[in-house]
């Protein structure tokens, strides 16, 4: 095996976890490696070697979610809304969940993808604003707006659903 | 100590690093002499570990032999329909993002209806009467696709939908289709065939606020429906097989979507 596809290998343990907090369910985030990893082997070319393959990866797998996503809206299909989705979807039959996991994992999903992608490459992935801005292809100004934003969303809805869950513990 | 005028942004900036390092201490003092600025920064502290906790298992998972081969070269090749089905899942994510607050707000206001029981028996008889009699388009999602049938209709209509098993009672799944239900609501309808080519389906809904069930047969003739309303999920069974049989088909039916539903 080449230098490059073994050192591709190694950086598909991250590119997975990048790609789960995206997408949330297991199957679709592996769908979206898989991808990723088709289009790279394409443009192996493209990678100068000597330089880690990482953000390289990142860059073109963060492009494809981006480009769905933004397929996925002008359909429409954002507009049709389950009640209580996070309940429909079934949790990853491997991995055990615990509440607080589930929670920041639905409300992770529920907040913009640009936002959604900024953080968790910053805050989860440890890349630096700079490292991000050049993988998200945005000014770190833009950047830096979008994970503000994110975390206060984040939060927001972290209360809403503590909130409701002691709505629901009344009610009984 | 050659800044003071700190802000919001300073915390994002510190909890990634990205604070120089010469700031630090006044940065800390700030923290100190603003007890609201000071727990936000400690929320979003909590949260980040939380978001690297929730996902740090998958650092550890196996790496699925499809992802190794592709970059080994040795992967099969995919026929076309293959491609990015995974934003099929992005979709519901979007849906599950602005139902986590739309689904709050109908939540309390609940729906009250009152002449549920015709109305859903009718509803499903007369998606019967339309898809069951479709030889080749009575489905949009066939029973090869299971499993994302039962994804996408679960996450249309709110409820976790699993397709009853009844090849005891001598039915095959066909497929199924999302229809709407009530004034505004979507149901989902399940198509099962014999092995003799005679169709019933399951007519499943959330859209319900009233506890009932019961039989219904249009006045004019025409297939049954067997029928159950329950607070939150209502069922419709529906076939022109003898009452008797078309009646434990429905319990048998009813019996596996009510554990689905509260699995």
């Amino acid at each position: 095996m080449d230098d490059k596809k073994a050192a591709i290998l190694s950086e598909i343990p991250r590119l997975r976890r990048y790609a789960r907090s995206l997408l949330r369910e297991r199957d679709s985030a592996d769908d979206l490696v898989q991808d990723c990893l088709e289009r790279a082997l394409v443009r192996l070319d493209n990678w100068q070697t000597g330089e880690s393959p990482r953000r390289w990866l990142f860059t073109i797998m963060h492009h494809l979610f981006i480009d769905q996503m933004r397929k996925v809206n002008r359909r429409g299909e954002a507009a049709m809304l389950p009640l209580e989705a996070g309940e429909a979807q079934a949790a990853p039959a491997d991995q055990v969940e615990t509440i607080a996991s589930r929670e920041i994992m639905d409300a992770l999903q529920a907040i913009s993808p640009d936002r959604r992608a900024a953080l968790v490459m910053v805050a989860i992935e440890g890349f630096s604003y700079a490292e991000a801005a050049n993988i998200l292809g945005v000014p770190a100004g833009t950047l830096m707006s979008r994970i503000a934003r994110g975390r206060e969303e984040l939060r927001g809805l972290l209360d809403d659903t503590s909130r409701r869950r002691s709505i629901r513990i009344v009610e009984k | 100590m050659t800044r003071h005028d700190f802000s919001e942004r300073d915390i994002h900036m510190a909890l990634d690093g990205e604070l120089p390092g010469e700031e630090r201490m006044a940065y800390d003092a700030w923290l100190e002499a603003n007890p609201e600025m000071k727990a936000r920064s400690a929320r979003y502290i909590a949260d980040r570990a939380a978001m690297r906790a929730a996902f740090a298992g998958v650092m550890d998972e196996p790496v699925p032999a499809r992802l190794r081969q592709v970059v080994l070269g040795e992967a099969p090749v995919k026929g076309p329909a293959w491609r990015s089905r995974w934003w099929l899942s992005a979709a519901a994510a979007v849906m599950l993002a602005l139902g986590g607050l739309g689904g709050y707000v109908a939540g309390i206001d609940g729906i009250a209806r009152g002449e549920g029981d015709d109305q859903l028996a009718e509803q499903a008889i007369a998606a019967h009467v339309i898809y069951a009699a479709e030889k080749r388009h009575a489905v949009e999602v066939p029973a090869s696709d299971k499993d994302h049938l039962q994804t996408w209709l679960s996450n249309r209509i709110g409820l976790k939908l699993v397709a009853p098993d009844l090849a005891a009672e001598g039915f095959d799944l066909v497929g199924g289709r999302l229809l709407p239900a009530g004034d505004q609501g979507k149901a989902a309808m399940l198509l099962y065939e014999d092995a003799k080519g005679e169709r019933i389906s399951l007519y499943i809904t959330a859209e319900s606020s009233e506890t009932s069930k019961g039989t219904y047969t249009a006045e004019t003739g025409g297939p049954e429906a067997v029928y159950w309303l329950d607070k939150g999920y209502a069922c419709a069974v529906v076939g022109s097989l003898p009452p008797e049989r078309l009646s434990d088909v429905a319990k048998n039916a009813y019996g596996q979507l009510v554990a689905g539903i509260s699995s």
